[in-house]
């Protein structure tokens, strides 16, 4: 176990690095190409970009422009590692308290069967825990062994059971717990022996499986397990889509309010330079999360974490899925509103409105998922494009969603994502050169576009 | 036609309303390429919708731009260069990397955009500061990166507001020798400013306009040596020219440091101007000139 966890931590590590290596790798000829060796500016570019340019013309360039600014920035860096310890901690630290990484040493003394050693080492499964028999040439040495701490406990002619320290009452370390059920185990199997069973009647007892319980009404839908891995992917969809449209916005307004719009503008279309940037934080964002979701599958895998286990990796790729959605969706909404600010300062009454639906969708989806208990509300909100981000995903991790539910809100969310972006659009590209004071979202709606008198 | 309309930036027609304010009231004029254009006219009265309707930032309620005798669109506006009277440029990136993107944006490969760039931060003078964010650079600085960013496509046409206020002596040296050095070059290049002493000296041509409406326009030598005669008279112990105020037919254009600039009517005979001067002290000067462009600018807008 200990190497496993080391191992995890030395895959993070060198991802890390790695990271860092491509990000200098991608600011190096940015910061090169004016110094004298003109001739390493174009062929040391990364063939990625080349091809955003060749495929989406100005927009590609302008999206360039952002994934080089956004990775090259400290925010980012910092921010990215931050998730990525948070991600690692909620894996790791579950194992690490989960269990001991040792096995169990357990002393034997005088004779204990073959079927008993059987049946104590099924207790220690049981109880999550692994053990191995030790056999103590005499009772003294026994002891010996257990005050050094070699053993952890001793079973002496299968009819009593030793430990260093007597155990109290709410001692629930796994020794404590090895030792009740041992001393359970051997208690049962002395009464069956003493009852005259044979060992098949015995075994037969022991498996014994229990009745079937029936209902008189049909349970009611929805009491599921709550979902750790669930509550940990919402968490980190929220801060993310938050980071990701924030972006949107603070990239939008700078633009606006440094006015270099009016000097990109008088090359390239409005449309081309949203969708550009929209395109380029939104690569970032891609990549951001699929490194982490990488990262916190892979490091599940390696240190057994139970992320993996049931629904728990459907629902990260799921909620991978839904914060594409999410972005799609919300970074028009963002651009849109950042193109009506005047000033840096006007940004915060400005965000408050548009952090709303995100805030109770997450609030609602998470109480959700910590509880186990989906509701009508969180129903609801699972069809809504603004909330379904959340609510869908939750949904989903509690198992209450059906295939064609799931595409249902997938569908309803990509129809209105193309649609609010239409809208942004226009609106954006009616807003983003009128100076003078914020725009009121009537004169955008008006037939009339007209922009502040300068002269 | 061709040849008629060819290196010629024509502004024809232009009017734009802000509700009851009009900004541009039917402006047209041309600007031919090979010479350096000034723009002038008093606050608020266009210049700058001008500028940005040449380049698409504000919509028009009539009238058109055309270049080469083409109604310019998108990608004719990718050869002409700008710079926004309000400094445009991204703060938190660096000065070579902001260039750059401008020139890659106007259509340039990525290794052309960097080849440029570096040639004209040098020819500004500011190529150590290449890898400087912007917001850490001078008033200065940060206009020669501007025209730099302007200029870094090798634009047919060149428009600029005010690319000279706020500039030192040599600032305003470099900035104009290199206008002067494109319209050599066959550019077309068009420019603001309220400083008339240096337009005179920079420009061939000058556009005046006012309330959205063209006043004046024409070669900086014919506006000088047309309109009414003018006398520089100098006389000792007369600062303000208070001995010309009453003349008939006179009017006083400007003094400066004891030299008066004095505007005849047809009928005023110059010797009845030096009798009175004479009368008044000493002469020191007294001699015919030319007009100068702040007196063409006051005098198209009186």
């Amino acid at each position: 176990m200990t190497q496993q966890i080391i191992l995890a931590v030395v895959v993070v590590f060198v991802a890390a690095r790695l990271t860092l290596r491509y990000r200098r790798h991608r600011a190096r000829p940015a910061s090169t190409s004016l110094p004298p060796a003109t001739s390493s500016a174009p062929s040391s570019k990364p063939p990625r970009r080349s091809v955003l340019v060749s495929v989406f013309g100005d927009a590609g360039l302008v999206a360039q422009r952002e994934i080089r600014e956004r990775i090259r920035g400290r925010v980012f860096q910092v921010g990215t590692a931050i998730i990525l310890l948070v991600v690692v901690a909620a894996i790791v630290i579950p194992v690490l308290t989960r269990s001991k990484s040792q096995p169990e040493r357990v002393g034997v003394v005088g004779a204990l069967s073959a079927p008993l050693r059987t049946a104590v080492s099924a207790t220690a499964d049981g109880i999550g825990t692994t053990m191995t028999f030790v056999s103590e040439p005499d009772q003294s040495a026994a002891d010996a062994d257990l005050r050094s701490g070699k053993l952890d406990l001793l079973i002496v002619d299968a009819e009593q059971v030793v430990v260093a320290t007597a155990i109290s009452a709410g001692d629930t370390s796994t020794t404590a717990q090895l030792a009740g059920a041992a001393a359970q185990t051997l208690g049962t199997a002395a009464a069956f022996q003493a009852a005259g069973l044979t060992a098949a009647q015995a075994d037969a007892i022991s498996h014994a499986k229990p009745v079937p319980v029936l209902g008189l009404r049909p349970a009611a839908t929805g009491h599921h397990k709550p979902s750790p891995a669930s509550v940990v992917t919402l968490v980190l969809v929220f801060v993310m889509l938050s980071q990701y449209t924030t972006w949107i916005l603070t990239g939008v307004v700078e633009e606006k309010t440094s006015r270099v719009v009016e000097v990109l503008l008088a090359a390239v279309r409005p449309a081309q330079l949203l969708g550009g940037k929209v395109l380029g934080i939104g690569l970032v964002a891609a990549a951001q999360a699929s490194l982490l979701v990488a990262v916190a599958l892979g490091l599940s895998k390696a240190v057994g974490s139970d992320l993996l286990h049931g629904t728990g990796a459907l629902t990260v790729l799921v909620a991978l899925l839904w914060l594409v959605l999410g972005y799609a969706f919300y970074c028009w909404v963002y651009a849109a509103a950042g193109s009506t600010v005047e000033r840096q300062e006007q940004v915060q009454s400005l965000a408050f409105p548009l952090v709303v639906p995100v805030v109770v969708g997450y609030l609602v989806s998470v109480t959700a998922a910590a509880s186990g208990t989906p509701n009508t509300f969180l129903d609801v909100l699972a069809y809504l494009p603004p909330t379904a981000p959340f609510a869908m995903p939750t949904l989903v991790g509690l198992g209450a969603a059906t295939w064609w539910e799931f595409s249902i809100s997938v569908a309803l969310s990509v129809a209105s994502t193309i649609a609010i972006a239409r809208l942004a659009t226009s609106v954006y590209r009616r807003a983003i050169l009128r100076t003078g004071r914020r725009v009121r979202i009537r004169e955008l709606m008006s037939a009339k576009p007209s922009a502040s008198p300068r002269t | 036609m061709v040849a008629e309309t060819a290196g010629l930036l024509e502004i024809d027609g232009l009017t734009r309303r802000y509700g009851t304010i009009v900004a541009l009231d039917g402006l047209s004029f041309s600007v031919q390429a090979g010479q350096v254009v000034g723009f002038l006219g008093p606050n608020g009265a266009g210049k700058t919708t001008t500028m940005r309707a040449v380049f698409g930032l504000t919509d028009l309620d009539s009238g058109e731009v055309r270049w080469n005798g083409t109604k310019v669109d998108q990608p004719a506006r990718r050869r002409f260069g700008y710079m926004p009277e309000e400094r445009g440029l991204y703060p938190g990136m660096l000065v070579g990397d902001q260039v750059e993107y401008i020139g890659r944006l106007h259509g340039l490969s990525a290794a052309d955009a960097a080849t440029a760039t570096k040639m004209w931060l040098e020819r500004l003078g500011v190529a150590d500061r290449a890898s400087s964010k912007v917001d850490v650079l001078s008033h200065g600085n940060q206009q020669r990166v501007q025209l730099a960013a302007a200029l870094v496509h090798e634009p047919e046409v060149i428009v600029l507001d005010e690319p000279l206020s706020g500039l030192d002596p040599a600032g305003i040296d470099d900035i104009g020798a290199v206008l002067v050095e494109r319209a050599n070059a066959g550019c077309c290049v068009l420019f603001s400013s309220h400083q008339l002493d240096l337009v005179e000296d920079l420009c061939e041509s000058v556009t005046i306009i006012d309330h959205g409406k063209l006043v004046a326009s024409g070669r900086v030598d014919d506006l000088a040596t047309s309109g009414q005669r003018r006398l520089v008279v100098r006389v000792d112990g007369e600062r303000d020219a208070a001995w010309a105020r009453h003349l008939p037919g006179i009017v006083v254009s400007e003094t400066n440091g004891g030299e008066a600039r004095l505007v005849l009517d047809e009928s005023i005979d110059s010797d009845v101007v030096l009798r009175a001067a004479m009368a008044a002290g000493r002469v020191t000067e007294f001699s015919f000139a030319r007009r100068r462009l702040s007196e063409v600018f006051r005098e198209a807008l009186a």
